[in-house]
């Protein structure tokens, strides 16, 4: 692999026994992701976006292929790669009986800060999620937007090389989603290379440099967002440019009516 | 940060995880006390201080405590905050940090055993009004701690072997109550020479009767080596086997 890929998987494979037989969840997904970038992970429910995950953040073993995060092997070095590593999945990863400020400091020492530095680091995140007013409430009183915006900072306690953000907007309210997508590129700005899932095509379009939709365990769009609507535009013959959305039901095969001013996905 | 140092941090959360949720202590303790007064009121008559050999002069009731002292000791929380740790996305998160793995596991069993010197102490002091003392005296007393915590910890790590198997509250809820059966098939009201045949065969077979009559043994008599020493020994195994278990099991965490 080149120096600058930030995530590199080949031919990543996940099958697993389930009561209905075996389940091809991942089958054979390549993917490259330059340092820097904010990489868009799409696909439908079910698609293996979170199994992927999964596999690249070392929570889930891989049944066949490779996977590199910050140039170090998932499954050879799950340690060393968890230390280039944050990852805020799609539940808020949180304990609700501690305090802000006590989860991110246990987070801290678990990756070897000290009692003080790690005091200090949650001192920061703190302010950078802007939480400091409720960092000593316990986590249970704490909104949704709250919530995922400390689980956002306990996810940067190490300054992760590479964030991992699966669905991180999902449930949120439209001005909570504005303040993570916020943070999302402030931390981006930092250096911070971000892959994120998830289902809000408008989200990806407005944060993601480059974009890879899956659908039933395989790749099957990749490239920027411009890219992606150009190539479909070309592709059909259209006279205005395609939204994401066009491009996400072209890529997986979907349809959509609308009923009753409801958007309703309908499988071919 | 060694192992060691990751699983006291761990810890650290568990028991301050207790202390914000006193009113879970509340069942653990009076449970335990009920079957105590009851059992006592049941069986206390039968078994008269002055001439029941096997009370060495005392009441029922330090016959009894034992039993008590162990339900109180099976009564952790410690799977139940794991399961509410994995259905959160909590030990995910966890599991996403560069730690031992076995840290993950064992944090939670020390604070178990801290919890159980505490429960232990205040169940003991509760009884002693009612004529109960402790034969073997302060050091019986702490060995009876220990003994009641390695015990705490042998049953936690079961039932955090249901949590991480099964993932489920209601799963590692009912795993809490194998702990009747294995107490009522020991020398709970007689002692085992006492009991029936096929009884005796029964409780002969229960790693929990050992245990029971180690405790039993600091109650009413001065040091039973002997006895003592089978108790420990069972435990000593019963927690290696479990912490093994616990491991292995979280190590093929998938």
């Amino acid at each position: 692999m080149t120096s600058s890929a930030a995530v590199e998987a080949t031919q990543l494979v996940k099958t697993y026994t389930g009561r209905s037989g075996v389940v091809e969840a991942v089958r054979g997904v390549d993917l490259r992701v330059a340092a820097g970038e904010v990489f868009g992970f799409l696909g439908p429910n079910g698609a293996g976006k979170s199994t992927t995950v999964k596999m690249l953040t070392t929570l889930m073993s891989i049944t066949s292929g490779s996977a590199r995060v910050a140039g170090v092997d998932v499954a050879a070095e799950p340690d060393r790669a968890r230390t280039c590593i944050g990852v805020a999945l799609q539940e808020a990863g949180l304990d609700p009986r501690q305090t802000g400020r006590e989860l991110l400091i246990l987070q801290a020492r678990l990756f070897g800060r000290s009692a003080t530095a790690a005091a200090e680091r949650a001192k920061e995140l703190l302010a950078l999620v802007d939480l400091e007013d409720s960092a000593d409430r316990q986590i249970k009183g704490y909104s949704g937007g709250m919530k995922r915006r400390l689980d956002l900072a306990s996810a940067l306690v190490h300054e992760p090389q590479v964030l991992f953000l699966d669905e991180p907007t999902t449930g949120l309210d439209p001005a909570s989603r504005l303040t993570v997508w916020e943070e999302v590129r402030r931390i981006n700005e930092r250096g911070t290379t971000i892959f994120l899932t998830t289902q809000y095509l408008e989200e990806a379009d407005q944060l993601c440099d480059r974009l890879a939709i899956i659908d039933g365990g395989v790749i099957v769009r990749e490239g920027t967002p411009a890219e992606l609507k150009t190539e479909l535009k070309q592709r059909r013959g259209l006279l205005a440019d395609p939204t994401l959305d066009e491009v996400f039901l072209d890529a997986t095969g979907r349809t959509r009516e609308r009923n009753a001013g409801d958007v309703q996905e309908v499988s071919p | 940060m060694s192992a060691f140092g990751q699983a006291t941090l761990l810890g650290a959360r568990a028991v301050r995880e207790a202390l914000r949720t006193p009113e879970s202590l509340i069942p653990t303790l009076l449970i335990p006390l009920f079957f105590l007064v009851v059992n006592v009121g049941q069986a206390g008559k039968i078994f008269p201080a002055e001439s029941t050999g096997f009370l060495e002069g005392q009441s029922y009731a330090a016959f009894q405590l034992p039993s008590s002292i162990l339900l109180a000791a099976s009564f952790g929380s410690a799977a139940l905050y794991l399961v509410e740790d994995i259905e959160g996305g909590y030990f995910d998160k966890l599991r996403a940090a560069p730690i031992s793995r076995s840290a993950l596991v064992v944090g939670r069993l020390v604070a178990e055993a801290l919890k159980s010197f505490l429960i232990t102490t205040v169940i003991i002091l509760l009884a002693l009004p009612f004529g109960i003392t402790i034969a073997s005296g302060p050091l019986g007393f702490v060995l009876l701690l220990l003994l009641t915590a390695l015990w705490a910890v042998t049953y936690a790590g079961f039932m955090q072997l249901i949590a991480l198997k099964s993932r489920s509250a209601a799963a590692t809820n009912s795993g809490g109550l194998a702990f009747f059966p294995l107490l009522f098939l020991t020398p709970n009201f007689v002692p085992r020479e006492l009991l029936t045949r096929p009884m005796e065969i029964a409780a002969s077979c229960n790693p929990v009767t050992y245990v029971m009559e180690a405790l039993r043994s600091l109650i009413l008599e001065d040091f039973d080596w002997a006895t003592i020493g089978i108790g420990a020994g069972v435990l000593g195994v019963l927690v290696v086997i479990m912490v093994v278990l616990n491991v292995r099991s979280v190590n093929h965490y998938d």
